[in-house]
């Protein structure tokens, strides 16, 4: 029976199966591309995580212990690449005397130090921990803020004191940069808590013999100062998850630690790492249930309204089966059959469109890098699927089946006051995802709990909740508006319709009242696609926004011209860079370093009136004002300086206070000068995570005596052009470092924002663009042909084809109307949402959402053209066809 | 006159050769078994289908498009608007012939007086029974002043007391118009109340039979 | 060819022809619509015994269409009972009159008979599975098909049938579930001479082989073809006096 069923269904309604099965696809490939989206970017986020620490493991070797044995231990574990012994030693000061300009010599000292001894192999070991900057590779470094402290170079000498025994003389052979040396210099073993706040300033690196050779005197006398590590570089294979790498990563290093039985504690960077990253991939699994979700249920009510066109034939289908005697679980059991032939195919089909737009947009077929999450979200994606399958065919027939067979399909669903309007649910909803919102984006909340050292991360899902209830109380919103106006707007509408409708104007209007079932149906439909789009393209336009402005500040700029230290180029050398194809704006950048107290901080010269048009800064990087308030203020006080939040506390400062400040010069010793304290600032473009300054520059040059400039940001329209890049680095002359935009994503802090959601993007946004065509022309038409009875009588009676037209057009224009104008309010609500419920996703939080008008005006234009050719589809068959109607009993 | 209806080997001829001439003021029952193709030739008089040879012509009707004007047409079918009220319903014709909207309104409750439906002027298509949905739509023919009333079978879904009713109204409603009157039908109580029987069978029309009753 | 029917359940054995197949009792049906009260039937009573055709005419709105669906179960009465093949049918849940009506009910209309998705053999093959695959169909649906000269269009859709060949693909469809009763509503309506003809010709045939037949129709061929003509007019029997025995 129901195989003989299912085969006529197949060879001769294949219509009417291709439409529900094509929703069920819709739903199936929306929620498994974004899935294997989601599992894709996990796997990158683990890769990224890993491939940003530069050592794995940090051992520190228990006094007493040898170094040698713990990294020959450490060696024989399983996923150990390599390891070196790295010495440390505490000194208490580094001098070195230079000569001045004037003829003379200066003799420059610092506060205590470190001296680290590497093995020659360390720098190709472990790739990521040197950024040579000046002279040799290898031998005798200087890090660059000492050598900036101690006025030296490559060649000069620097003086390590020794406690109890006269102070090595080392002549440097280069100039380095320590990326991570936050992780470098940790207190291995301590909790976050007891870490030191700041890297040491000061930090010559030797190779381990000469290392030896000064510090083996003092082993004796003072072992307290010497320190050894082994740096262990990983390479064990890991899970694609970065919850699951985390755990397997952890426990490596305490199993290790076991098998050290006290001669090491291991500093595990690669676990610190991925723990951060773990809850990155929660946040990314977040966005996916927020932004997929509501597509998929979409695709579910769209297909809903598609299926609901066959409604009067499934009527008289099922009468028939009554007839002959088939019982309630006969019909059914064939509707149910239907359903799952739907839901099957429709699933299978739209795993594999989803393995296809994978392979498209994400260059990856499968929908997880292991088979379990392959199967989950196959798994979920199908279900859903198969739900909405049974909600367009089973349910139907069930509602046909209590209606009873005497009930004849009518033409006009009654309108009636449902449950929930009278209950006033929507209203109820919109209050509780208001009350849930407000909870959920407030100051302080956390979305993901990722506590340090922890397995477990947690989400709090009652933040799901807010746009949950926002969806369903907007959408029931939308349709009791629409259902009021067109039940009491008679006279508005009949206004409005006038100057298509003429004097038919009051028939459509009234028309329309009383067909307002289907015509408030259209309406919200198209409105929920509206909102879907809208929310959908502003989220991801904002996001890419936020990354842009994250790239931007790692980096300073999209392009930015660091010049080598020691070396002195005047502002004006800009304008050569001014010159190259594709750099819009171009600007200095002076970079000093200055104590503040004992505290030295990098300052930041720059010209307040020009520096945004080079660069992007965000209100959320200072306190106190805008980003544009904040350098009016520089601009207007010539000795006005930022300074970080840090330091205002550390000195009690008030705004206004004059601040001593000890400028570093390039020649001779530090000079004092009086800043004004007038703001604070968090971030800055390339400036440290820690304190910095940010200063007029005019007023540094005067202090200092020189206007050199640190770095050139330019501005090249947010582009990464690798073709402007070289040319750039061909003006800028080979000293200098040309930094993209791209190798600032590569380092960037946050992983999840180093996700180039694009694919996912391009899906969604392609997803939704057919959504509205669908929700505006198909379900437009399909509600039409529901009455197509009533344009043959218009015809009948005597209207002219461009008459008939009128009902329709009336009809499209209302449904137009009101659904993208309930849809824009809907989505611009549920953009703010989505970004205020969000805010952890971004990194910097936006000071603004981002609209994409290109994006917005082609989805207006589809809906438009879905109408109009449905329209055009109407009024071509009321035209034509309609009198064979009138013979119908 | 002819019209046949699909294509290929399922054809029907459903009026083959008809020839006939309505005068005004004449009122003719067209009788026949269903499926003779009583229906067809109403729809072809009414300018709603075009024959597939021969042709049509209303010598005393005005023209609007290819379509003649003052033919008011009682459908078998229900046909009345669900999206309109009664009095929407018959005032629509009138606005299709860009009457202004208040005298349309005015002659719609005008022909609901007429034909004893005041009452119901505000209701919904879907409130009303099969006699009165049938005597709305003949309220909707006599708002619009027709000089030809045709009308299939309307009296086909309603039981006998009803029928007598609404055949009532519709002689009395073509009365005051003074209009012709066309009447399809197989009841042979309905083709008695009419002055002249065209009978068909398989879409050919038989010899008129003149009943002489004239009035 | 004459067509067997089985013993009905409360029929006498050895008698088939003689046992009432349908027993109607006292019917009335009301229906409210627009404010205004129909009395579709008033009062009507039928006995059809096994074998016999009896002919319900009257114009449209008589009443015929009402009474036929109470017969078949299809609705339920206002008033009075419908007995069939001795087991009452009126008056019970909607599930159980299903289960009857599966068992000896067959029902034709003038059109709507067929599933528009299924060919011809698959519509016959669909009511005998609706039956349940316990109970073996007594003529296969291939012989149901040559019984109404259809084998030859045994895979066309209902879309590809001409008006006859629709009409005798109902009657086989009507005809699959071995129904001792068949209800048979203006199935000549939309029917030329020469099809209507041969379709009573074979609804004969059907009464021969044991069923009883009640069919509505307005046309006087039908009439012709039946054993008892039952005018009926406004909810009522045209004759006042009782139309039981033929």
């Amino acid at each position: 029976m129901i195989g003989g069923w299912l085969a006529g269904l197949v060879r001769h309604r294949a219509g009417r199966l291709v439409a529900v099965t094509t929703g069920v696809v819709t739903a199936v490939a929306l929620l498994a591309a974004i899935g294997a989206f989601l599992v894709s970017s996990k796997a990158t986020m683990t890769d990224r995580a890993i491939a940003r620490v530069a050592v794995g493991w940090q051992v520190q070797v228990a006094t007493g212990a040898d170094p040698a044995q713990v990294a020959d231990a450490l060696a024989g574990r399983p996923g150990t690449r390599t390891t070196d012994v790295v010495g440390f030693a505490r000194v208490p000061q580094l001098s070195a005397s230079t000569p001045t300009p004037g003829g003379g010599t200066s003799l420059q000292t610092t506060g205590a130090g470190q001296v680290l001894g590497l093995p020659r192999r360390y720098g190709t070991d472990f790739p990521g921990q040197l950024r040579t900057l000046a002279g040799a590779d290898t031998g005798v470094l200087v890090a660059q803020q000492t050598a900036a402290n101690l006025h030296v170079g490559v060649g000069d000498v620097v003086a390590v004191a020794r406690p109890g025994l006269p102070d090595a003389q080392l002549t440097v052979q280069g100039v380095v940069d320590l990326p991570q040396a936050d992780t470098l210099f940790q207190t291995v073993g301590a909790p976050a808590g007891a870490q030191p706040t700041a890297p040491p300033d000061n930090i010559v690196l030797l190779p381990d013999d000469v290392w030896q050779q000064v510090f083996r005197p003092l082993a004796d006398a003072r072992p307290d100062l010497l320190t050894s590590q082994v740096h262990v570089g990983r390479n064990a294979a890991l899970p694609p998850d970065p919850a699951a790498a985390f755990v397997a990563e952890s426990g490596a290093a305490r199993n290790a630690e076991l098998t050290l039985a006290g001669g090491g504690v291991v500093g595990d960077n690669l676990a610190a790492t991925l723990g951060a990253a773990r809850a990155d991939a929660l946040y990314a699994q977040i966005l996916f249930l927020f932004l997929g979700l509501p597509g998929a249920v979409l695709a579910g009510l769209l297909t809903t309204a598609v299926a609901g066109a066959g409604r009067q034939r499934r009527q008289r289908e099922q009468a028939l089966l009554r007839t002959h005697g088939a019982t309630h679980r006969q019909v059914l059991g064939l509707a149910a059959a239907e359903a799952t032939l739907v839901g099957v195919v429709g699933a299978l089909t739209g795993l594999a469109l989803a393995a296809l737009l994978g392979r498209a947009v994400f260059g990856s077929v499968a929908f997880g890098t292991t088979p379990t999450s392959a199967a989950g979200w196959g798994a979920l994606a199908a279900l859903a699927g198969l739900v909405v399958a049974v909600a367009t065919t089973l349910l139907p027939a069930e509602r046909a089946w209590r209606a009873g067979r005497v009930v004849a399909a009518t033409a006009l669903p009654r309108p009636s006051r449902p449950l929930w309007a009278r209950l006033g649910l929507d209203l109820l909803a919109l209050a509780a995802a208001a009350l849930v919102i407000s909870v959920t984006s407030g100051v302080g909340y956390a979305l993901v709990l990722a506590p340090e050292g922890v397995a477990a991360i947690s989400v709090d899902y009652w933040a799901f909740l807010g746009p949950a209830l926002l969806w369903i109380g907007g959408g029931l919103l939308c349709w009791r508006l629409s259902d009021l106006l067109l039940r009491r707007g008679q006279r508005p509408l009949t206004a409005a319709l006038r100057p298509v409708a003429g004097p038919l104007a009051g028939v459509v209007a009234a028309g329309l009242g009383r067909s307002r079932v289907l015509v408030a149906r259209a309406a919200v439909v198209l409105a929920l696609a509206v909102a879907f789009a809208v929310s959908t393209a502003v989220f991801n336009a904002t996001y890419e926004q936020q990354a842009l402005v994250d790239a931007r500040l790692t980096n300073g700029a999209d392009v930015t011209v660091t010049e080598p230290p020691g070396v002195d180029v005047p502002p004006s050398a800009g304008s050569a860079l001014a010159t190259v194809p594709g750099v819009r704006a171009v600007e200095p950048l002076q970079h000093r370093y200055a104590y503040v107290g004992a505290d030295l901080q990098d300052l930041y010269g720059v010209r307040p009136t020009t520096i945004a048009a080079a660069t992007s800064l965000q209100d959320s990087w200072f306190t106190g004002g805008t980003a544009a308030q904040m350098m009016a203020t520089l601009a207007a006080t010539q000795n006005g300086v930022l300074v970080s939040a840090e330091t205002v506390t550390d000195y009690q400062l008030h705004l206004g206070d004059s601040v001593q400040l000890r400028v570093q010069t390039s020649s001779g010793g530090p000079v004092t000068a009086t800043f004004q304290y007038v703001g604070v600032a968090n971030e800055f473009p390339t400036a440290p995570k820690d304190s910095f300054l940010v200063a007029n520059s005019d007023y540094v040059a005067s202090v200092t005596g020189n206007d050199s400039v640190g770095a050139f940001l330019l501005d090249t329209g947010g582009r990464d052009d690798p073709a402007v890049t070289a040319a750039v680095a061909r003006v800028a002359g080979p000293g200098a470092t040309v930094t993209p935009l791209s190798a600032a994503v590569a380092t960037i802090g946050s992983s999840l924002s180093a996700i180039d959601l694009h694919g996912l993007t391009v899906l969604e946004l392609g997803f939704a663009f057919a959504f509205g065509a669908a929700a505006g022309g198909l379900v437009l038409a399909l509600g039409m042909t529901e009455r197509r009875r009533t344009f043959a009588v218009i015809r009948a009676l005597g209207a002219r084809p461009r008459q008939a037209a009128v009902f329709v057009v009336g009809e499209a224009g209302v449904v137009v109307l009101l659904g993208v104008t309930f849809g824009l309010l809907l989505g611009a609500a549920m953009s703010r949402v989505l970004v205020a419920v969000l805010t952890g996703v971004f990194d910097p939080p936006p000071s603004s959402l981002a609209i994409p008008w290109g994006y917005l005006t082609g989805f207006g234009a589809a809906v438009l053209g879905s109408v109009v050719l449905a329209c055009a589809l109407v009024v071509g068959w009321v035209r034509g066809a309609g009198v064979a109607l009138m013979r119908e009993g | 006159m002819w019209r046949s209806y699909g294509r290929g080997a399922t054809e029907i001829t459903a009026v083959r050769g008809v020839t006939g001439q309505v005068n005004p003021g004449q009122r003719i029952a067209l009788t026949g078994e269903s499926g003779s193709g009583k229906t067809t030739l109403l729809h072809l008089l009414a300018g709603l289908d075009v024959p597939t040879s021969g042709a049509v012509t209303w010598p005393g009707l005005g023209l609007r498009g290819d379509r003649p004007v003052g033919i008011g047409v009682v459908f078998q079918a229900p046909s009345l608007l669900p999206a309109l009220d009664v009095t929407d319903n018959v005032a629509l014709p009138l606005l299709l012939a860009e009457v202004p909207p208040d005298e349309a309104r005015r002659r719609a409750q005008d022909a609901l007086d007429q034909l004893g439906l005041g009452a119901l002027r505000a209701a919904a298509p879907d409130e009303l029974s099969g006699g009165q949905g049938q005597r709305v739509a003949i309220a909707r023919v006599l708002a619009g002043e027709p000089a030809l009333v045709l009308a299939d079978e309307p009296t086909g879904q309603l039981d006998h007391r009803t029928a007598e009713h609404v055949l009532d109204v519709l002689l009395a409603a073509v009365d005051a118009l003074g209009a012709a009157l066309v009447v399809s039908t197989h009841d042979p109580a309905v083709a008695d109340r009419l002055d002249e029987r065209w009978s068909m069978t398989d879409g050919l029309l038989g010899e008129p039979v003149g009943q002489g009753r004239l009035r | 060819m004459a067509i067997r029917i089985p013993a009905v359940a409360g029929s006498t054995p050895g008698d088939p022809d003689g046992a009432p197949a349908v027993v109607a009792h006292d019917l009335y049906r009301f229906y409210r619509a627009g404010g205004e009260e129909t009395l579709a039937l008033r009062g009507v009573s039928l006995t059809v015994r096994a074998g016999e055709v009896v002919a319900v005419t009257g114009p449209s709105g008589s009443g015929k269409s009402t009474l036929l669906a109470l017969l078949a179960g299809l609705d339920e009465p206002d008033g009075g009972h419908v007995d069939l093949g001795g087991s009452r049918m009126s008056h019970r849940p909607e599930a159980e009159r299903t289960l009857l009506r599966r068992r000896l009910v067959g029902v034709l209309r003038q059109s709507g008979n067929l599933i528009e998705h299924l060919d011809v053999q698959a519509n016959v093959g669909l009511v005998q599975a609706l039956r349940g695959r316990r109970t073996v169909p007594r003529r296969s649906v291939a012989e149901l098909l040559e019984l109404v000269s259809l084998s030859a269009r045994s895979r066309a859709l209902p879309g590809e049938l001409s008006g006859g060949e629709l009409a005798r693909a109902g009657l086989a469809v009507a005809l699959a579930g071995d129904p001792a009763v068949l209800i048979a509503d203006e199935p000549t309506g939309e029917l030329d001479l020469a099809n209507e003809r041969r379709l009573l010709s074979l609804l004969r045939e059907v009464a021969a082989g044991g069923a009883a037949i009640v069919v509505a129709s307005h046309s006087s061929e039908v009439a012709d073809a039946a054993d008892r003509v039952l005018p009926m007019a406004d909810g009522r029997w045209v004759d006042a006096g009782e139309p039981v025995a033929a």
